[in-house]
């Protein structure tokens, strides 16, 4: 179905009449949404993937079985690894682009959305690069690796219109929807103190030399916004997440998923000043410096309470990560985020009371995965462009990552004004707010 | 593990770090010895705890990243940004302007390695007094990049004014990033707009026929 006369019917009104003749499954494009009256391809969405090793691929998959339920259409694959691209490409079947350089897909008008799955130091400048080009953005967390970034993929997405969504699954998955409305609703009293476990990073104990990279891989572009530096084989494919100026470690990693969806269940989006307190084991050796184990330590105010990252810290659950929150009267685990691991028994047989407050989570697919994608689209469809895990909200979790590794950096206690991003009275921890972006991958 | 570095930039490394370490405090030579061990806990163990020898170290710390053992090197590096990460901590600044004050010596280092190293330890804690070295450096076409990103953080009105003096010397390629640099501290550029949304990079890899489907 192609729509016709765009310009002579609303906004308003084009959304009702399709959301209506089409079921409500219909997703819209973005140009159609940020730009009213200028008409789309079709009545499908459009998206490219940018990145497509490790979640990348679960990305193509996801997109794969809506493009079979008929919601989207996958119009190109991007990868700087040339042996990952030419696998993409030929899991996305006929007629999908591939691409080296993702500036080629923001070039292209016929794509609504991009999903980025790169190394964490691309997330920003990528997703603002596809912001200031008109398009919706699905981006894997961290959103950021700096707050700089964080603050300009916030700007861009207001800026420009669109709705970017941080995969960060808790906030749409079914386990944490049920801890977080037991939470709010008072299962343990008020909570004082969350205590997460993780375990540790790894060490490099297979060092090499600095070598040039393989035939497949643009190292130039892998680097991107990153001083430049020789290639090591220890920086990729995966294991970037290991170095503190990329990846950022289990913090940056999980601690995304977990701090999200804490920050959900303690319903502490607004609560973006705090102090934290870092401390680590560095590793003895290799080329990764990401510290071994990690205890970081966070004091919210007004309300009052405590976060603390442990790595390993205090595992009171059965798996290899989660949290548990200790209230007033008494305690409740969630493994992982809540997206993968379901909820306690405790809280899934929670009754609200009378006059408490329900929670509002996007349940289209039992598949974490799908629905978290789902909410993007629905807030696509919908126009609103506020999906579950919005960049404002991941850029406050990631500001927790990101200051918890800057803490353990300089070795210091540190104390965040969220209101004006800055750290109260260190202009040498203000100055690691950003990281001059080696040209042209800049913001 | 060895690295890949020339036998003549080993030699002069081990004839600086001898000559550091000849005269070098008690304290300094103790973390050198320590950074030179071949036992991992013990080169880790120094690192962490150099942040307090402070800035005397910084240059037979230097020439060590030279060394051949690559975990000698990086641990070198490490305690050099332990220094620079303590020296640059609030209620500091004597410290600080002394490690300031050696880093800037070692930006005429002869390698590269160690000024680009050094240009940004120094964006951490630099003042008005780095401007003009890391300035110098924007002729340097091995680490300009570097340079440019470490005026971009330094605030203040001399690292602008230093910026909009190098773009009248630059080579044409460079002035774009630079300008790049001034937007980003809020300064005007007419000329020279962004490159940041132009592809450069086209694959080999083919779509997949349609046929093929």
């Amino acid at each position: 179905m192609r729509y016709k006369n765009f310009r002579s019917i609303s906004r308003r009104r084009f959304l009702g009449a399709s959301a209506a003749a089409l079921g409500g499954f219909t997703l819209l494009p973005s140009g159609v949404l940020a730009q009213p009256g200028r008409p789309g391809a079709n009545d499908r969405i459009v998206v490219a993937h940018i990145g497509v090793g490790g979640m990348g691929n679960v990305h193509l998959s996801n997109m794969l079985q809506y493009q079979r339920e008929g919601k989207v259409r996958i119009a190109a694959v991007c990868d700087v690894d040339e042996s990952r691209l030419r696998a993409a490409v030929k899991t996305a079947g006929a007629g999908v682009e591939p691409y080296r350089d993702y500036r080629y897909i923001l070039q292209r008008k016929d794509i609504d959305a991009v999903l980025i799955a790169t190394p964490d130091h691309w997330h920003g400048v990528q997703t603002v690069h596809a912001c200031e080009s008109g398009k919706h953005v699905y981006v894997e967390k961290p959103s950021s690796v700096t707050i700089e970034e964080g603050n300009a993929m916030v700007a861009a997405a207001r800026a420009n219109k669109v709705a970017v969504q941080v995969g960060a699954q808790g906030r749409t998955g079914k386990g944490a929807w049920y801890t977080c409305r037991a939470i709010r609703n008072g299962i343990v009293g008020q909570v004082r103190s969350v205590e997460c476990w993780h375990y540790a990073n790894p060490v490099d104990d297979k060092p090499v030399p600095d070598s040039d990279p393989p035939a497949s891989l643009d190292w130039d572009m892998w680097l991107g916004p990153l001083p430049w530096r020789r290639f090591n084989a220890r920086y990729c494919p995966g294991v970037f997440r290991w170095f503190l100026e990329s990846g950022g470690g289990q913090i940056r990693d999980r601690g995304a998923h977990q701090f999200s969806t804490i920050l959900w269940c303690m319903n502490a989006d607004k609560q973006t000043s705090f102090t934290v307190q870092a401390k680590g084991t560095p590793p003895s050796k290799g080329l990764w410096d990401c510290p071994v184990d990690m205890e970081v330590v966070y004091q919210f105010k007004d309300p009052d309470w405590t976060l603390v990252w442990g790595q390993p810290g205090n595992k009171v659950g059965k798996t290899e990560f989660g949290q548990v929150f200790r209230g007033a009267n008494g305690s409740l685990i969630l493994e992982w985020e809540g997206a993968y691991r379901g909820a306690e028994p405790d809280a899934i047989n929670f009754k609200l009371p009378p006059g408490g407050q329900e929670v509002y989570r996007t349940a289209e697919y039992e598949d974490f995965n799908m629905n978290h994608k789902a909410d993007w689209f629905k807030s696509i469809r919908e126009g609103h462009l506020r999906p579950a895990v919005d960049i404002e909200i991941a850029h406050h979790t990631a500001t927790l990552c990101i200051l918890g590794n800057i803490s353990y950096i300089l070795g210091r206690k540190l104390v965040w004004d969220g209101q004006n991003q800055r750290v109260v009275g260190d202009e040498q921890a203000n100055r690691l707010l950003s990281r001059p972006q080696r040209y042209p991958y800049v913001l | 593990m060895k690295s890949t570095l020339s036998s003549a930039a080993i030699s002069i490394a081990t004839v600086a770090v001898a000559r550091a370490a000849a005269t070098a405090a008690p304290e300094t030579e103790r973390l050198l010895n320590s950074i030179r061990s071949k036992e991992d806990k013990v080169r880790c163990e120094a690192w962490q705890s150099a942040g307090g020898v402070g800035a005397s170290a910084l240059a037979p710390l230097a020439a060590l990243m030279l060394d051949v053992d690559i975990e000698v090197a990086r641990a070198a590096r490490l305690a050099m940004e332990k220094i620079v990460h303590h020296a640059g901590r609030p209620a500091a600044a004597s410290e600080a302007r002394a490690v300031e004050a050696e880093l800037v010596k070692l930006l005429r280092h002869d390698s590269p390695i160690i000024r680009r190293a050094v240009i940004w330890m120094l964006s951490e804690i630099a003042s008005d007094d780095s401007i003009q070295p890391i300035s110098a450096l924007l002729a340097d076409a091995q680490v300009r990049e570097d340079a440019r990103c470490a005026l971009q953080r330094i605030p203040g009105d001399k690292s602008v004014t230093a910026l909009r003096d190098a773009m009248r010397a630059a080579p044409e390629e460079f002035k774009y990033a630079i300008a790049d640099s001034l937007r980003k501290r809020g300064q005007n550029v007419a000329d020279y707009p962004t490159k940041k949304l132009i592809p450069t990079r086209s694959t080999q890899v083919q779509a997949t026929p349609a046929s093929s489907k």
